[in-house]
């Protein structure tokens, strides 16, 4: 068991790929935002890649470990100690019995994960102990870490101490711009031509209403497509709007002129136009930029963001760790 | 209107759009439903979730397994393996949803929005006056004077939007502007010409005017319909509201407390595009005063 001594903020369990097939039913699939980060904080501990972990966002946890087990930290860069004394991040660290660890917050990036050997091992509810908060699915009874709860853990299995090369770590400095793959569609023909070329020459502001749920940008204004205006009534009145479709992971959501780009626990389904997607491999650019970080978009075809998620997967194995 | 040729668009590296026309039918809709069935059936390779909507499909895939291009051919072959719409049948379970009209909560939670929000007229008068109706009795009978047609589920786990069958029972009603920032549980609401019914105490744009004690959702799995699914709906099923009073509505709400209480419907039946439609034409004028 672990001990919650402080949760940090929103701290809470995700697994990967998280939950899976219930998307019509209303349920995002979840899951952590970064996952390049969360794969390797397992692998380090000897888990597989899809092992439930903790996913910390800005200000992170204290942990009391009642028993020996290896942990690793990744991510955003939060000072890890241990009974005070710093600890390296991207390694896999060795804890006893007694044991606390503590996380800042970030000087680097915006969410940084735990893993521990064996996994967390609270009730997976359908098929997923990744946490839903917003509807109070999974994680700890449903909800992101409270002082004073304990986690259950799997059992872990003896590991070397490893490190994560320096070139196969994703690359979070304190940094403001931020440049964020785009693939066209599925409603960028609601756009007009002017409308593209602002969007991809602009600077776009991440604004601090931004969760697990969606990322909200500040910009400029969007223009429209014929389309946008020539339609049936049940589409709504905005040029925005659209009859209600499903939303993808990663879309960029226009609703009024407010662009918001839908992440892990997004709504499943709404009516407004999603002109631009942001593509897997780039998720954890999203998960690590922080309140005012500035977005440049650039363009890519499909095949191009499927490549990237294959480089990606690549990157997130056990070549990428090496003995201390 | 249906598409000749479906139209597709990526969602990044791993979702395409399917959209099968631009408008809100019931023909279409089911059209979407009869197809998301038969890609679950085919077991397209790389197929992974299926979101079907009102006149879409999204459609989640590995791209590892199959190609953009691919996928699109077979979602193509699909739709072009069901020929004649009006031969179509769905399986499709009704639920009899207890309904108290003009109950105190959605009263409380509009009055609590007109005092911090914004001022606006009560929904249920807006409701009989924009649809042009005698009085609130008329709305009740009027809303509660047809089976609905789950024609999607999503935006929060549960919450269902219902189109009406009955065509001379269509409502319509705009949203609120701003949106409620929360909505009781249970609460039945109409926008645009859909109604649905809140599972759980979430923030909200529809007009409010009801509300049932019997429970669409719920993540601690306690009554007996969601042993197998924390939603009690699923895109094609029917609901038909059946009006209770006060005292029907604490007894249900006490069963459901007590967790004895179970939820009434009729299990699977054919619903066919052919039948409703000879029903359609069954009915003997649009108007909606021929129901009554």
């Amino acid at each position: 068991m672990i001990g919650v001594v402080t949760p940090g903020l929103e701290t809470s369990v995700q697994d990967l790929p998280g939950r899976i097939g219930y998307w019509e039913q209303g349920f995002p699939p979840s899951g952590p935002m970064d996952s390049w980060s969360f794969r390797l904080a397992n692998l380090l501990v000897g888990n597989g890649p899809e092992a439930a972990a903790l996913e910390c966002q800005f200000i992170g946890p204290a942990l009391r470990f009642d028993a020996a087990t290896v942990i690793a930290v990744t991510g955003a860069d939060m000072k890890p100690k241990l009974d005070g004394q710093p600890i390296e991040s991207w390694t896999t660290i060795p804890v006893q019995a007694g044991q606390v660890l503590a996380l800042g917050s970030a000087a680097a990036g915006a969410r940084a994960y735990i893993a521990i050997a064996g996994g967390i091992d609270t009730p997976p509810v359908l098929g997923s102990r990744s946490t839903f908060h917003m509807a109070g699915v999974g994680g700890v009874e449903g909800y992101a870490l409270k002082a004073g709860q304990a986690l259950p853990v799997g059992r872990g299995r003896a590991v070397p101490r490893r490190r994560v090369r320096r070139d196969r770590r994703p690359e979070i400095v304190a940094r403001r711009d931020w440049q964020i793959e785009v693939v066209r569609g599925p409603n960028d023909d609601w756009i007009d031509e002017e409308g593209h070329r602002r969007f991809f020459a602009s600077d776009w502001k991440l604004q601090a209403k931004s969760n697990r749920t969606g990322l909200r940008l500040t910009g400029p204004e969007f223009t429209f497509a014929p389309r946008a205006y020539e339609k049936r009534p049940e589409h709504g009145q905005h040029p925005s709007n659209i009859l209600d479709h499903g939303y993808p992971l990663g879309a960029i959501n226009l609703a009024g002129q407010t662009p918001i780009i839908l992440v892990n626990d997004a709504p499943s389904t709404g009516g407004f136009i999603n002109p631009y997607t942001v593509p897997t491999a780039t998720f954890w650019k999203l998960a690590q930029s922080r309140p005012g970080d500035i977005y440049r978009f650039i363009e890519i075809d499909i095949e191009a963001a499927q490549t990237l998620r294959r480089q990606l997967d690549r990157l997130c194995s056990l070549d990428s760790l090496e003995p201390i | 209107m249906i598409y000749d040729r479906p139209r597709f668009a990526p969602g990044g590296d791993r979702i395409i759009e399917f959209e099968l026309g631009d408008e809100m039918s019931f023909e279409l809709n089911f059209l979407v439903h009869t197809l998301a069935r038969r890609i679950r059936e085919s077991r397209v390779k790389g197929v992974i979730e299926l979101i079907p909507e009102m006149a879409s499909i999204q459609v989640s895939y590995d791209p590892d397994l199959i190609s953009y291009r691919d996928l699109t051919e077979e979602l193509l072959t699909l739709r072009a393996s069901i020929g004649d719409l009006s031969s179509l049948e769905l399986a499709s379970r009704i639920y009899y949803v207890p309904i108290l009209y003009f109950d105190p909560w959605t009263r409380e939670c509009t009055e609590d929005y007109r005092a911090k929000l914004a001022e606006k007229e009560p929904d249920p008068d807006l409701l009989v006056r924009m649809n042009g109706l005698k009085d609130r009795a008329h709305l009740k009978q009027v809303h509660s004077g047809t089976e609905y047609w789950v024609a999607a589920l999503g935006f929060w786990p549960g919450l269902c939007s219902l189109m009406p069958l009955d065509p001379r029972c269509r409502l319509t009603a705009p949203k609120y502007n701003p949106p409620r920032t929360w909505t009781p549980k249970g609460t039945i609401g109409l926008g645009g010409a859909l109604t649905c019914i809140y599972p759980d105490q979430t923030p909200g744009g529809y007009q409010i005017f009801a509300r049932t004690p019997m429970p669409i959702w719920d993540r601690l799995q306690r009554l007996k319909a969601f042993k197998s699914s924390l939603a009690l709906f699923k895109a094609g099923d029917r609901v038909r509201f059946v009006p209770v009073d006060r005292a029907e509505y604490d007894e249900i709400a006490a069963r459901v407390d007590d967790g004895s209480y179970e939820h009434q419907f009729a299990d699977y039946q054919k619903f066919s595009i052919r039948g409703y439609q000879s029903w359609l034409a069954e009915i003997a004028s649009p108007q909606r005063e021929a129901a009554q």
